[in-house]
């Protein structure tokens, strides 16, 4: 087996003869990222209708359903008309501290079955399994959103306690719920988010950032665009006018 | 019918896929299709040309400090309680891995859609080792289930029609399979998420590693990405040491062109940024994170002839546009890596000697190198290589002895004429409609399949000294 040493002193050997082929830069990083990205967030409170309205244009390109609601407590019954029209009734979601909401029994008055995941680990193997054999069974998975980037359509949710990975994955039909406050313009926001969010190597993120640009889909068999493979058949964006996240 | 058997000549396997009808069909739809939706991509994304130049600027000044953010990724996985694997050579690759999974009893392996885990031919020594390796992006669990190779870098049951995969679905899952891609996607779905919430393993490739956090990028479509990384308790992921890049804001570059070069999306429906092992308070999330770092003759290239490569994405934008895949497929190239770039990963990988044949499967026309998204100069490459093959004397010796014989012709203005004159009385017998459509004794091979222009009745030389009007 090859040690670490003599892998990258091989390495550095070839760096050191290799001529450079021109003069080249890596992408320009944000100095200060937590105030360049504190900065963007500013200039978009202005803006957020027109990003809003790209962002719903791009994520219905990608087959995701937009909603619009005035409020937080209007949010129950829009997830409660999406789970009637496809005779779902189990749902699992974000736990109410990471969905900035709590939800449970507005949903659960409007007859759905909701399994509220922990806010910490669970503390054993056991309670684990079934917490994601909940996942692995219900038809409905209710998250926040971290960023929504109007470039793309695209949904960021990072994970940790309480906002498992598998509440977007699992289930075949994804509710995600954001305010203003998530909406970006473009990737290149997004890049300047991710290095505020490790500019700190202490801060605890999660271990996993998922972009997510409408529902899982191939075309492996004759080309032929299928949704739902392994991941959600179905992605639902709810946009909730008054700001509601902290 | 496979037509990747190595122990046939290249041109056997060309001519095999040349025969296929069906192939032939499917190859022009798909590469077709991808050519159009790469097109509408870039044609709506104004920034597209300058993120190009960006990006290969990145990937170029990466190159030039390699060793430093390779130590400094190696430093962040391990901060993140991840642990990092050297592998000189697919062998050493494969034997770390099994060990990863023996180590943690695993009897099954789920596996994202990786070309590294392809290039290293993990599936066969997991196999060996007892353990059942389980492909779970579609177009690879077909393939896998009919064992065979990928045929399109992000594409690789292109070549399966959807009847012949119903029947492999009915004669392999012991299940009825109607012939319709629905239906066909609902079974796929069924059987793999069993194995999703089974496995014991999940191993990826990757389509990028940031130094500066210690990330690994997984771009997919399907989510099956998502969940051989959120599911099993050990995750490796096998990457080659170019991957690298050193910052977030570096990767939003590349984020930016990948997908619309693979498939005109704007991004690929997952990105997925992993980092590390299940953080405190997760639910999901590996206790194991593996990282196994690839040479397999990358290293050499650094300061070698194919650096260039080095700069690959794996978009398969150049295979979709190349005139001799979208003849032959993926299959007739008989390694890993398909079409003009695969031709430059096969040399960097296997030798000059694998390539002997390949470096000419090119036009040399230059479509690849438009449509790179990171603009690497294929055509250049793979004349480079063809000189090699020439200079190291690894061509046949009829075409040596022939190019040899044509330099010293052109180099020599009196015998260029005599030749000329002469050629033009030998070719009489062979020449119909200005052109010679075949060679006696073994120079035939060089009109096998194609025509060569007969010597002119009256040559340039010889109308330059008479004719005034040529002269102006």
């Amino acid at each position: 087996m090859s040690t670490k040493a003599e892998f990258l002193a091989r390495i550095r050997e070839q760096v050191r003869r290799a001529p450079a082929r021109f003069a080249a830069e890596t992408a320009r990083r944000p100095q200060h990222p937590a105030a360049e990205a504190e900065s963007i967030r500013r200039e978009l409170a202005e803006r957020w209708p027109e990003t809003l309205d790209v962002f719903r244009r791009e994520f219905e390109g990608v087959a995701g359903v937009f909603h619009r609601v005035a409020s937080i407590d209007m949010v129950p019954d829009a997830v409660a008309r999406i789970a009637r029209e496809r005779e779902a009734r189990g749902l699992v979601a974000w736990h109410a501290a990471a969905l900035g909401a709590d939800l449970g029994p507005a949903l659960g008055a409007r007859g759905l079955d909701v399994h509220q995941m922990p806010a910490t680990e669970p503390t054993s193997d056991v309670e684990r399994q079934r917490l994601r054999s909940i996942a692995a069974r219900v038809d409905l998975g209710l998250t926040g959103v971290d960023l929504a980037v109007a470039e793309t359509g695209t949904l960021v949710l990072v994970s940790g306690a309480g906002r498992p990975r598998s509440t977007s994955l699992l289930p075949p039909c994804h509710i995600a719920v954001f305010d203003r406050t998530a909406l970006l313009e473009s990737l290149r926001q997004v890049g300047v988010f991710l290095e505020a969010w490790h500019a700190d190597p202490a801060s605890a993120r999660g271990g996993a950032i998922n972009f997510i640009t409408g529902p899982s889909r191939t075309a492996d068999i004759e080309l032929t665009l299928t949704r739902g493979v392994h991941g959600p058949k179905e992605v639902h964006a709810i946009f909730v006018e008054q700001p509601f996240r902290g | 019918m496979s037509t990747g058997d190595l122990a046939t000549p290249f041109r056997q396997r060309a001519g095999g896929a040349m025969q296929d009808a069906f192939l032939q069909e499917a190859l022009t739809i798909a590469t077709t299709k991808f050519i159009g939706l790469r097109r509408e991509a870039f044609a709506g994304f104004p920034d597209g040309e300058a993120l190009r130049d960006q990006a290969r600027a990145i990937k170029e000044a990466t190159l030039q400090q390699l060793d430093h953010h390779l130590e400094t990724l190696i430093a962040n996985v391990e901060r993140l309680g991840g642990r990092v694997h050297y592998a000189a050579t697919p062998a050493e690759a494969r034997a770390i891995i099994v060990d990863i999974a023996r180590a943690s009893g695993a009897r099954m392996a789920v596996k994202s859609k990786s070309m590294a885990t392809e290039e290293i031919h993990l599936n066969e020594a997991l196999e060996a080792a007892g353990i059942t390796p389980v492909e779970t992006d579609l177009g690879e669990y077909i393939i896998q289930l009919a064992h065979e190779r990928p045929s399109h870098i992000i594409a690789p049951a292109i070549h399966k029609t959807k009847g012949q995969v119903a029947e492999l679905f009915t004669r392999e899952l012991k299940r009825p399979a109607e012939p319709d891609p629905e239906a066909l996607t609902r079974i796929a779905r069924a059987e793999l998420r069993e194995k999703f919430l089974q496995a014991d393993i999940g191993i990826t490739g990757a389509n990028f590693a940031v130094a500066d956090t210690g990330t690994i990028v997984l771009v997919t479509n399907e989510g099956n990405g998502r969940m051989v990384t959120s599911l099993p308790r050990v995750h490796v992921a096998v990457m080659g040491v170019e991957k690298v890049v050193p910052s977030m804001s570096d990767l939003m570059v590349f984020l930016a062109i990948l997908a619309k070069s693979a498939t005109g999306q704007k991004l690929s429906v997952y990105t997925s940024l992993v980092q590390g092992p299940r953080r405190g308070g997760e639910l999901e999330g590996p206790e194991e994170f593996h990282l196994v770092l690839l040479d397999g003759g990358r290293i050499a290239q650094i300061d070698g002839p194919l650096r260039e490569a080095l700069s690959c994405l794996r978009c398969g934008a150049c295979l979709n546009v190349c005139p001799v895949y979208r003849q032959i497929g993926g299959h007739a190239y008989g390694y890993t890596y398909p079409g003009p770039i695969g031709i430059l990963l096969t040399a960097m990988m296997e030798g000059t000697e694998a390539v002997r044949d390949l470096a000419h499967a090119s036009s040399l026309c230059g479509a690849c190198a438009d449509a790179c998204p990171v603009r690497i100069d294929i055509p250049r490459m793979l004349i480079e290589l063809r000189r090699e093959v020439d200079e190291r004397k690894i061509a046949p010796w009829p075409e040596r002895v022939v190019f040899a014989l044509l330099a010293r012709l052109l180099q020599r203005p009196r015998l260029y004429r005599l030749a000329a004159r002469a050629g033009r009385l030998l070719q009489r017998p062979f020449v119909a409609g200005g052109r010679i459509g075949r060679v006696p004794l073994f120079f035939g091979e060089w009109t096998r399949t194609r025509d060569l222009p007969a010597v002119a009745a009256r040559t340039f030389q010889e109308r330059w000294a008479t004719d005034r009007e040529l002269r102006g």
